[in-house]
């Protein structure tokens, strides 16, 4: 065997949840020093355990780990930061009110007199290594009034202040647009050629093969392989991951938009830190076609499924759907008019994470007069449903009677878009359908949603997935700032870098064009 | 086996585990405050079912009925717990209505001409249904004004018992009568014995029963159990998925009052001739205990009410016959709620047990797939 540099070795790692599931399942992994070297798979490939057991935010329940050729037990963040592991994790572990500076020395801040925090220390700390790694921020800023992608800036820095010398970033360009996911990976580049070492964790595959070294690709919780990514195709790479051939391209028909079923009008909201999120949105959304919101998360999208939703209430403006007014309107009267929402965030509002698959896909239709024979539940009515349902969706699980909990994240997405799209709606909103979850369900979800648009559904479809709101719309608006800012009929056309722009609010299009989105 | 049936296991052998290191604490603390300490502990320990004679022991019946009868009123409370608790609302007048049931019962029983029979159930009715709109109290102030349940409910107890008061001094007390109680109960209106023996063991029992059969459909086999379930698991889902959350919240405090109201009438008029409480009886606060004990479960209700009852007649043995003060019944049960509400019990046991079962899973699959590839 060749002698070679590895900075990190982990061996034969397994691990298993307290919730029974085998996340890793004797696992090779190995890093070689001052590479980028990506970690591939699905979603509940096990991936981010792994990597959290680097991290030592999880023990594993086998295996052994070799840092720098010492075998090292990882028991906690602390003692990986101490061996320099640092990690950026998918969600920013960042405290909002805090400046930059702040933030960077958090837990380490330089005092005067052992007493008083030493602001000026602090800012001058945030400063030097930011020029030092190139990583331009802004130290006095707050970190809720900054954007994501130098939010991301600042995590790294944080690690990187801490002496970390191996990155873990995971899933680090989720959140960012084309210009600064290209702005990142320059960064990275640069730390790279001083010396660290960084472990990229990955969906996407372009993005892979433009920036790493090697990548392991994991499937199921086990390794199976890893390679040089000069050698190995996108093609390849998702054949690995998937075990089969996926369809990365959505196909379906030309769409035949019909009549307009949603109709939002001149909305406008003000949040309650003063901030206004939604700036006189107007757009229609027709029968029969799939309408795309894009934009960098954080520009109004959420704040416009609320009140799509009756989760939040307009300052102005009119939501109507099919005609009625849906504002202030109760949520089980909002879905007998046909609506139905694939909400952005699973685990708050799609699910109820201790009860059954069962409970949960029924959770819509419960007091449907054939799930009750007088006061009871029909308890057989219920058990075919949801047995109809898992099997329709394609739902994993052991049986009806298995906590949502339990699931892997693609699953439980399965869960909620088996009970939003089984009701038949006319208005399917669907928020980030499938965020965090591996290529087969995505591909399912995908191919779901077109299909209920092409049977004459009206679907909005709401994503900062740039790949997936071209991909799948019939035409999209761009939301920047609390305002739609472009519309483009037909998305055949559009290229990331074009949205990019009006995604980062560098362009945007006239009145007239955009007005267009209401069909009147 | 199924690792259902395997973890469901676990979880009962957790709580029996649970339950003999609080009995073993309870023990160093006897022994290191006792100078009798084994007799102390067989008066804790058997005391309840067995009677120590100079013959020899032998089971004592009469005591085991009482040990039964001490159930009926914690049975519903421990019911209406789990109702309330379940929906996530942390409703603590349970205490306070089960005397304000027992003082509408009693009333009714004083005053109210009516026949055997019909006399019984107007009266745990009319008791009840006050239990439920007392409810409606904190779950308004909870639903419209946002006021914390928890808060409301606790001093409404205080606000119960008092008015109670009041009501017994001045309009309903027997002024014959040395201490204050009410005149006594019609015959009519008395929840009789199932067997004469003085054991206070009256067919409220079997209406208890029957209860927990009734919460137990009402909780896991319709739509209103259902909501209510869902809203405790995950509120903002069950929002979104179009429950109608306030009105769900409400009903779970009211269906946790009928209880509460009921137990409360069932109990004065079994157990009692005139209205004597003067002060809030503590069954409410045994109920929070039960529930948590059955993990909200109804169907553990009696099991977890039965447990309670020996204990703390455990206990009354135990300060009776030897040195050891009564307030030890609070150090057990203090010390089986550590075990109990600690999560991490025995956690890495059951990391053991999902390890390996999870392995057993993944080695079937392996197996059932290589079958699916040799077959193609």
């Amino acid at each position: 065997m060749e002698q070679e540099d590895f900075v990190v070795q982990m061996k034969g790692i397994s691990k298993v949840y307290p919730n029974g599931i085998a996340a890793n399942r004797d696992v090779d992994f190995f890093l070689r020093r001052g590479e980028i070297h990506a970690i591939m798979g699905e979603n509940g490939a096990g991936k981010s355990t792994l990597m959290k057991i680097l991290f030592g935010l999880e023990e594993p329940t086998s295996g052994e780990i070799l840092v720098n050729g010492e075998p090292v037990s990882i028991t906690s963040p602390n003692k990986a930061i101490a061996l320099g592991i640092g990690m950026v994790h998918q969600h920013f572990m960042l405290v909002p009110s805090l400046t930059v500076a702040e933030n960077i020395v958090l837990g380490m801040a330089p005092t005067k007199s052992r007493l008083f925090v030493d602001y000026k220390k602090a800012v001058q700390i945030a400063e030097e290594n930011a020029d030092r790694y190139n990583l331009r921020i802004d130290p006095n800023a707050k970190v809720v009034d900054i954007p994501v992608g130098m939010k991301q800036k600042v995590e790294i820095l944080k690690a990187l202040v801490r002496g970390a010398k191996i990155l873990i970033l995971d899933e680090p360009t989720a959140v960012l647009t084309t210009q600064e996911t290209s702005e990142l990976f320059k960064e990275l580049v640069s730390l790279k050629e001083q010396g660290f070492t960084i472990i990229f964790i990955s969906h996407k595959l372009k993005e892979i093969k433009q920036i790493t070294d090697r990548l392991t690709i994991m499937r199921g919780g086990k390794s199976v392989g890893v390679y040089e990514t000069a050698n190995i195709s996108e093609e390849e790479i998702s054949r690995l991951m998937v075990g089969r051939d996926v369809i990365l391209e959505v196909v379906k028909e030309q769409s035949q938009p019909r009549e307009t079923v949603l109709k939002v009008r001149d909305l406008e909201y003000t949040d309650r830190w003063n901030k206004k999120m939604l700036d006189k949105v107007s757009f229609s959304v027709r029968r029969g076609e799939i309408l795309g919101v894009a934009g960098v998360e954080g520009n109004g999208q959420r704040e416009l499924v609320d009140m799509l939703f009756n989760l939040n209430t307009p300052d102005a403006g009119s939501v109507e759907v099919s005609g009625k007014s849906i504002i202030r309107m109760p949520q089980n009267r909002i879905r007998d008019h046909g609506v139905s929402l694939v909400p952005e965030d699973r685990m708050t509002y799609g699910i109820a994470d201790l009860a059954t698959i069962e409970e949960n896909v029924i959770s819509d239709r419960f007091d449907e007069k054939r799930f009750n024979s007088g006061v009871l539940f029909n308890m057989r009515e219920i058990h075919q449903e949801s047995d109809t349902l898992i099997v329709d969706y394609r739902i994993l699980s052991k049986s009806r009677r298995q906590q949502v909990k339990m699931l892997s994240g693609g699953n439980i997405q399965k869960v909620v878009v088996a009970r939003e799209l089984s009701s038949k709606p006319t208005l399917l909103i669907a928020d980030q359908p499938t965020r965090g979850i591996d290529v087969g369900a995505t591909e399912f979800i995908r191919a779901q949603i077109v299909d209920l648009s092409r049977n004459g559904a009206a679907v909005l479809l709401v994503s900062a997935d740039l790949n997936e709101v071209i991909e799948l719309s019939d035409s999209l608006i761009v939301m920047y700032g609390g305002k739609v800012v472009a519309y483009f009929e037909d998305t055949d056309k559009l290229d990331d870098i074009t949205m990019g722009e009006y995604m980062l609010g560098l362009k945007h299009q006239t009145e007239e064009e955009i007005a267009k989105v209401c069909y009147e | 086996m199924s690792s259902d049936k395997r973890l469901f296991l676990f979880n009962f052998l957790r709580g029996a585990a649970a339950i003999l290191l609080a009995l073993l604490v309870a023990t160093v603390f006897i022994f290191l405050s006792s100078k009798q300490p084994l007799t102390s502990l067989k008066y804790l320990l058997l005391g309840p079912v067995i009677s120590f004679k100079s013959t020899g022991a032998v089971f004592n019946t009469t005591s085991f009925l009482t040990l039964l009868a001490a159930m009926i009123p914690t049975i519903f409370s421990g019911l209406a717990v789990c109702v309330m608790f379940s929906a996530n609302q942390f409703n603590l007048a349970g205490e306070g209505v089960i005397m304000l049931g027992a003082f509408v019962g009693g009333l009714l029983g004083i005053y109210l001409k009516l026949n055997t029979g019909l006399h019984q159930v107007v009266c745990v009715l009319v008791a009840a249904i006050v239990g439920g709109l007392i409810m409606l109290i904190p779950a308004l102030l909870k639903v419209k004004l946002g006021a914390s349940e928890m808060v409301t409910s606790l001093m409404l107890n205080y606000v119960i018992m008092f008015v109670i008061l009041h009501f017994l001094n001045f309009t309903f007390a027997d002024r014959s009568k040395g201490a204050t109680q009410s005149f006594p109960f019609q015959a009519t209106a008395k929840i009789p014995e199932i067997v004469a023996n003085g054991t206070k063991l009256t067919w409220g029992l079997v209406i208890a029963l029957v209860f927990v059969v009734i919460i137990a459909l009402f909780m896991y086999r319709t739509k209103w159990g259902y909501a209510i379930r869902m809203i405790g698991i995950n509120q903002a889902f069950a929002q979104y998925s179009g429950i109608q959350v306030g009105a769900i919240i409400v009903l779970s405090q009211v269906v946790g009052g009928i209880l509460a109201g009921m137990g409360g009438s069932i109990e004065m008029l079994g157990r009692y001739n005139t209205f004597i409480w003067r002060e809030l009886p503590g069954y409410g606060w045994l109920g929070i205990t039960i529930a948590i004990l059955a993990k909200n479960n109804p169907i553990f209700v009696p099991v977890a009410a039965l447990f309670i009852a020996y204990l703390d007649k455990g206990c009354q043995l135990m300060a009776i016959n030897s040195d050891v003060p009564f307030e030890m019944i609070d150090i057990i049960q203090a010390s089986i709620f550590l075990f109990f509400a600690a999560e991490q019990f025995l956690a890495k046991y059951r990391q053991r047990i999902v390890v390996r079962i999870a392995q057993r899973d993944l080695a079937l699959q392996e197996a059932a797939a290589g079958q699916e590839g040799s077959k193609s």
